[in-house]
């Protein structure tokens, strides 16, 4: 092995330089390695120290909006088993979206009346869309057989969990830091499309239009309201996030036992085990900076 | 070192003439200078439109153009057996004793260096480039890379930061991987007879117009440095994405001594500082990659890629550019770089690699299987199956029905070595 002649060995013997011009350097083979080698090298320079409280705390948002999405699952079983009636999926529209309006309010400035107009008119245009849109979803899947609806659906929804953005809100909140992302985008592509194609197993138009404005209400405006609790107190998101699992809970058990299992499991997953497996491997983490680098530009390109 | 025994050479890569580049130069160059020192070199690579099958260039360097088309950025589609068959018939006609690949990104060197080990060549690798290790198009790369370089004789660098990125990215012990750096013809590149006028100062840009050559930083430099020097003139060469935004600047802006302007974000060797140092020009540059150890102090000035840097580092050069004498500049890199001495030190590392000893399959699976959890057994089940599809090529066409080509000297090719230097280019087509 060749020892790495940093000292010299004799008075005359030049010391290694980091060049490349001049030809092999008198004294040293060409596979020399100094003792400077590497020590430009910088490592883990970006990489944050996880805390497993916080990680778990965190985490509590992706197990609620799990939840939302189980308890949406549930709405539109009912519906399908004709437990519920138009009625009363009116009914629950409608304290939903009072329900999400009040949060909003509780969060942001107070609104002046033009403002308060134009939210008013606008959800007005949005359940007018959506009522003369409904005998469209109506007919929609007819020719469809149910198990390609249930397996298409299924498989949205877990595309749409996968892809959501926790941190933040699609719809581009009041206030808020960054632009939807792309995948986000698609998640909620996702949520819509899988909420039309329930809709349209549904036996009257009515039915249609209620439950495609629930699934558009909760698809739309709950990672928004999630958001402003978030924002308000966290103490209150806690609150919620685990009133609702505990609600979520008690209803698929009223459901269907193995389907408590597995959002138990689920909860259990993501809350608890998650964070823990993500802090034991974050050890291993080895970023590696050095003079190799793509510079990165200190400016904006201004196109 | 007179008395060395003459090796056989393939040089293997995607990138070579008519194709134009650092690598391909580099092959070029180097195969000259070890013909030059009695070596026999071939060289292999994919075929070029219609350019395909076997050519001469000068001195008897015989060049392989496979018949295989190039799928994706000069590279050939990568079908890991494919290559076998007609790698084992060029080394068995040619009689080689040593596989020499060039650049990572090649997947005919891969594949050839994988065949070659196979069946019990040695190999060395050269590496030109540097890469990340955080997107994935990296991480792919270095995988592939850390594939070849696991069983690979002797490795080659273009310089020690090159040297630092091989060894992080491949996890091969340093002692295996040798610095040398690339040359630069100084023959061809000669100063201009007369001097330019005092008054103006030309600005020279040449360089594909892409982010990663650092188009945008001119886009910056350029207004900034008009504005504070109006006796400065720049003249940009090359072509690419970002042309658009120098047109669009240019028009906003409105408005022999000579030097010149690299501001690469990111490179491992830079050869055009050379060409430029060797012309007599004064170089300045970005402190990024391999620059900063290619030439001394005096014949360049670093900048960090920062617009404003850039622009001081552009004011200090016009004010010790009256100090500079092209002659004496094109002198200095006569002896600061040189093919012939970049060639003799390669001899010294083909000489290593072949006195290295034999291994027998399992020894080198061995080798394989560190390079990961999941890898390793992969890697090894490629080379299982390469070495049988390799005996049964043995059986089906064995090696006595393969003709040996006879060598051909070319008399007198060690004459007037400077003539031959000018004439490289001319025996191209």
């Amino acid at each position: 092995m060749e020892a790495s002649i940093g000292r010299r060995s004799s008075p005359t013997q030049p010391k290694w330089r980091k060049v490349a011009y001049g030809g092999m350097q008198p004294g040293f083979q060409d596979n020399h390695t100094d003792e400077s080698f590497l020590e430009d090298m910088i490592m883990n320079a970006s990489v944050v120290k996880r805390d497993l409280l916080k990680v778990m705390l965190d985490s509590v948002s992706i197990s609620q909006y799990v939840c939302i999405v189980a308890l949406v699952v549930l709405v539109w079983t009912y519906t399908l088993r004709s437990s519920f009636n138009e009625n009363s999926l009116m009914l629950l529209d409608i304290i939903l979206l009072g329900a999400g309006f009040f949060v909003f309010q509780l969060t942001a400035e107070m609104l002046s009346f033009d403002l308060l107009l134009s939210y008013v008119l606008k959800i007005f245009f949005f359940i007018t869309g959506v009522y003369f849109l409904s005998p469209i979803y109506h007919t929609l899947t007819r020719s469809i057989s149910s198990d390609s609806i249930w397996a298409l659906t299924a498989s949205l929804l877990v595309l749409h969990l996968f892809l959501h953005n926790y941190s933040g809100s699609t719809v581009k909140a009041p206030g808020a830091l960054e632009n939807p992302t792309f995948t986000s985008n698609i998640s909620l592509n996702a949520s819509i499309v899988a909420s039309l194609l329930i809709a349209s197993r549904l036996p009257s138009r009515l039915h249609v239009f209620a439950i495609v404005l629930f699934s558009l209400q909760v698809c739309l405006f709950a990672p928004l309201v999630s958001y402003c609790i978030k924002k308000c107190s966290f103490r209150l998101h806690l609150c919620f996030s685990f009133g609702l699992m505990a609600a979520t809970l008690f209803f698929v058990y009223r459901l269907h036992g193995l389907l408590f299992v597995l959002l138990s499991g689920i909860l259990v997953f993501v809350n608890l085990l998650g964070p823990y497996w993500l802090i034991r491997i974050q050890e291993y983490k080895f970023e590696i900076n050095g003079p190799w680098d793509e510079a990165k530009l200190c400016f904006n390109l201004t196109e | 070192m007179s008395k060395q025994e003459k090796h056989r050479i393939l040089m293997v890569s995607d990138f070579f003439y008519p194709n134009f580049g650092g690598v391909e130069n580099h092959i070029y160059y180097l195969s000259q200078c070890l013909i030059n020192l009695g070596h026999k070199v071939v060289v292999m690579t994919h075929a070029y439109q219609n350019r395909s099958g076997v050519r001469y260039m000068t001195g008897g360097l015989k060049v392989y153009y496979v018949p295989w088309k190039p799928f994706l950025m000069q590279n050939t589609l990568p079908t890991f057996y494919g290559t076998l068959p007609i790698v084992r018939t060029i080394l068995i006609r040619e009689k080689i004793s040593l596989v020499h690949g060039h650049q990572a990104f090649s997947t005919l060197c891969h594949e050839a260096l994988m065949h070659a080990r196979t069946m019990g060549y040695k190999v060395v690798f050269t590496d030109h480039s540097l890469y990340g290790f955080g997107d994935v198009g990296s991480i792919h790369m270095n995988k592939v890379l850390q594939f070849t370089l696991a069983d690979v004789t002797q490795a080659i660098c273009v310089s020690h930061t090159s040297k630092e990125n091989t060894v992080l990215r491949s996890g091969l012990p340093p002692e295996k991987v040798f610095v040398i750096p690339n040359a630069v013809d100084t023959a061809m590149f000669k100063p201009a007879p007369g001097r330019l006028s005092n008054r103006e100062i030309v600005i020279i840009v040449i360089s594909r117009l892409v982010y990663r050559k650092g188009a945008d930083l001119l886009v910056e430099v350029i207004p900034e440095v008009c504005r504070l020097h109006p006796n400065v003139r720049f003249i940009i060469g090359g072509d690419g994405p970002k042309r658009v935004r120098l047109e669009e600047m240019r028009e906003k802006t409105l408005s022999s001594r000579s030097s010149r302007y690299v501001g690469s974000l990111t490179e491992a060797f830079c050869i055009a500082i050379l060409e430029a140092a060797s012309c007599g020009l004064l170089t300045v540059s970005t402190r990024v990659g391999g620059v900063p150890e290619v030439l001394p102090d005096d014949m360049v000035v670093l900048a960090e890629p920062d617009p404003n840097d850039m622009v001081q580092a552009i004011t200090r050069a016009i004010h010790i550019l009256p100090r500079i004498d092209p002659q004496e500049m094109h002198t200095r890199m006569k002896t600061l770089y040189n093919w012939h001495d970049v060639a003799r030190r390669t001899e010294i590392v083909y000489d290593r690699a072949l006195r290295c000893s034999s291994q027998n399959l399992l020894e080198r699976l061995s080798r394989y299987l560190p390079c990961g959890a999941w890898a390793g057994k992969l890697f090894c089940l490629v080379m299982i199956i390469d070495f049988l599809f390799w005996r049964l090529l043995q059986l089906w066409q064995p090696d006595r029905n393969i003709e040996v080509v006879p060598d051909i000297h070319l008399t007198n090719h060690m004459q007037d070595k400077t003539a031959r230097d000018s004439n490289m280019y001319e025996h191209l087509r």
